[in-house]
């Protein structure tokens, strides 16, 4: 059930550039991969919404980039420190016991490893790649069955959009799920299509409630009807966005 | 349990904790984290005569010290909200206030009438809707448009009705004057303060801007709130529901002091999903420590310490 969790920070830790891991220890709580979390952040109006990366034991992780004040504010958070947090909010992504590809930009690798995480325990072929702008960027201690950067530093050299007719054609998926920047979901989604292969996305989008009824985070989808980012998403059938 | 009840020109709540249209949804949108049936009312996001699909593109911006919103009453329509909510309500005995905005002078009155024929027992007039037949001026800047409005409402509604006044107006004294004798029975405000909000980034050697033309809620706005009722509860004897950036007990005092009788808590419901239960706790707490007796008798005793001072 959707609540507000007091949680206890266990540990802060730098995972690449700008990038860090955040664990915090909360009892009762469970998520599925594609929900999120809200994060109450001093001297902020609105909670910071943050996919849940890993959950097991009480213990979540999400992994953030720092931007500005909220994410600051979390990152100098300490060891033993309170932190307030709500959710689980939005639908998560819906598995499929078929072969599927899995692909994460930046730091929208974070819920996708999640997923990778719940396919392998369902035992469910998948395989996971990932796209970063150059080596800085990448993660510690992730593990991804491939790897592109844009400029080449680590990994193949170049958009991950660029490598994924070759996936497609490998690896043939039944369907493909991904998080990143939109501009990469988008062209995702029109590759996928091409394949008529299925896709599911996570979006993102700036957000006040987090529970659909401020309507902040709305988008209009393909049949002309309006979606929340927070509850009727964040993960959305490819097919259905207007981009 | 202490008597946190109030009676504002007949329309009586078990407390003066609402909630404020837009922040809350229809119903029990917020059960999950606390009892919405606890909260004195909840007003519910603007109801409209159609369906409305809301403004595309950005429709929120936090800021400093609050956010702005443009969402652009994007709600199901009151017929969708009579078949699918009401009875939602009624059996969940959640008390409520129905926040009607028109695009047209008629279409007030449409709602006026179909909220009359369901029995709803109070509506809430936002007057913060543009015209769309008069330059799309809101209703509630001038006051000889409002009176019109606001009596041809009363012509039709027998329930309470309460004018949600906007601050966007040179005197606001003139507009709460006009509320009251057009027949209003209470009086609401502030709503949003129209603002913009800008954000600007430098990347690789070029400025770009995001922006947001809309209303801004929050704490940044309680006194612009506080200035409002004061002048309202000067000019008028109807009770005020005095909102804007509340957030807390001692906002709830600084309101009350000024001159409201009850309140709403809008934006700080996003912060924290459990305020409005939290503050119908805190305000019983208060009482009781403090050995009042009421709600009205903290109330009055507030407003008469104030004045010997
Ligand atoms: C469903 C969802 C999941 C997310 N998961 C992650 C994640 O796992 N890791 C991560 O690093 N980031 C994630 N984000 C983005 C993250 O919420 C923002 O980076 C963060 O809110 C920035 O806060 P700030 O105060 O540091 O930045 P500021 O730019 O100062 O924030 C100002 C305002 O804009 C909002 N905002 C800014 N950027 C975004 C954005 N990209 N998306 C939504 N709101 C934004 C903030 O919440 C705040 O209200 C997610 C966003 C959503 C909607
Ligand atoms: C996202 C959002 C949507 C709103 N929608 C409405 C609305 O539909 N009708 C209305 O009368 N006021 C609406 N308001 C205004 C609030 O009801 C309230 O008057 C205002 O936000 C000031 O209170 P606050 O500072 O506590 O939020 C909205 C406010 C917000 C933040
Ligand atoms: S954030 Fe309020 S509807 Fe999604």
């Amino acid at each position: 059930m959707k609540k507000i969790y007091k949680g206890r920070v266990t540990e802060v830790k730098q995972a690449a550039t700008d990038l860090y891991y955040i664990k915090i220890s909360a009892a009762n709580f469970s998520a599925n991969a594609g929900q999120f979390i809200s994060v109450l952040c001093d001297n902020c109006t609105l909670r910071r919404p943050f996919s849940v990366m890993d959950c097991e034991n009480g213990v979540i992780t999400i992994l953030f980039k720092l931007k500005g004040k909220g994410t600051n504010y979390i990152k100098n958070l300490k060891e033993g420190d309170d932190i307030d947090f709500s959710g689980p909010f939005g639908n998560g992504f819906s598995l499929t016991d078929k072969r599927s590809l899995i692909i994460g930009a930046g730091v929208g690798v974070a819920p996708v490893l999640f997923l990778k995480k719940e396919f392998d325990k369902k035992g469910v072929e998948s395989r996971i790649i990932g796209g970063f702008l150059n080596k800085d960027a990448i993660p510690a201690n992730i593990n991804l069955d491939m790897i592109s950067t844009d400029d080449g530093s680590l990994g193949k050299k170049g958009s991950i959009v660029n490598f994924l007719k070759d996936e497609i054609k490998n690896y043939a998926p039944y369907r493909i799920y991904a998080c990143g920047p939109s501009i990469v979901l988008e062209k995702i989604c029109e590759t996928a299509s091409q394949y008529g292969i299925q896709t599911q996305i996570a979006m993102e989008k700036e957000m006040a409630c987090s529970i659909g009824v401020c309507r902040g985070c709305a988008i209009t989808l393909k049949n002309g009807k309006n979606a929340t980012v927070c509850k009727d998403g964040p993960v959305f059938s490819g097919e259905d966005i207007k981009w | 349990m202490v008597d946190l009840s109030v009676n504002l020109n007949g329309l009586i709540l078990k407390n003066p904790i609402l909630t404020a249209s837009g922040t809350y949804g229809y119903a029990d949108e917020y059960d999950d984290f606390l009892s919405v049936k606890n909260i004195g009312a909840i007003v519910t996001k603007a109801i409209s005569l159609e369906p409305r699909s809301g403004n595309t593109g950005r429709r929120i911006m936090e800021t400093d010290a609050g956010m702005i919103n443009s969402i652009g009453l994007e709600n199901m329509g009151i017929k969708a909200f009579l078949e699918n909510v009401l009875p939602k309500l009624e059996e969940e005995r959640i008390s409520y206030i129905v926040n009607i905005a028109g695009a047209t002078f008629d279409e007030y009155i449409e709602l006026g009438k179909i909220c009359e024929n369901s029995r709803i027992r109070a509506i809430e007039l936002n007057l913060s809707c543009p015209n769309v037949h008069a330059g799309c001026l809101e209703f509630g800047t001038d006051e000889g448009s409002l009176y019109s409005l606001v009596n041809a409402v009363r012509n039709v509604y027998s329930g309470k009705l309460i004018a949600k006044l906007t601050p966007n107006v040179t005197d606001i004294t003139k507009i709460a004057i006009a509320a009251q004798n057009a027949g209003a029975d209470l009086i609401s405000a502030i709503n949003t303060v129209k603002a913009s909000g800008v954000r600007i980034s430098y990347v690789r050697g070029k400025f770009y801007q995001e922006r947001i033309n809309g209303g801004l809620s929050g704490m940044g706005i309680k006194p612009v709130a506080l200035r409002a009722v004061s002048s309202i509860s000067e000019a008028v004897n109807i009770p005020i529901i005095g909102m804007g950036g509340i957030s807390s007990l001692n906002d709830i005092f600084e309101f009350i002091s000024v001159g409201a009788d009850a309140f709403q808590i809008g934006t700080a419901n996003f912060t924290h999903p459990t305020i409005a239960e939290d503050l119908v706790n805190q305000l019983a707490e208060f009482i009781e420590y403090n050995g009042f007796a009421s709600y009205e008798e903290l109330k009055n005793k507030i407003r008469e310490d104030i004045k010997n001072e």
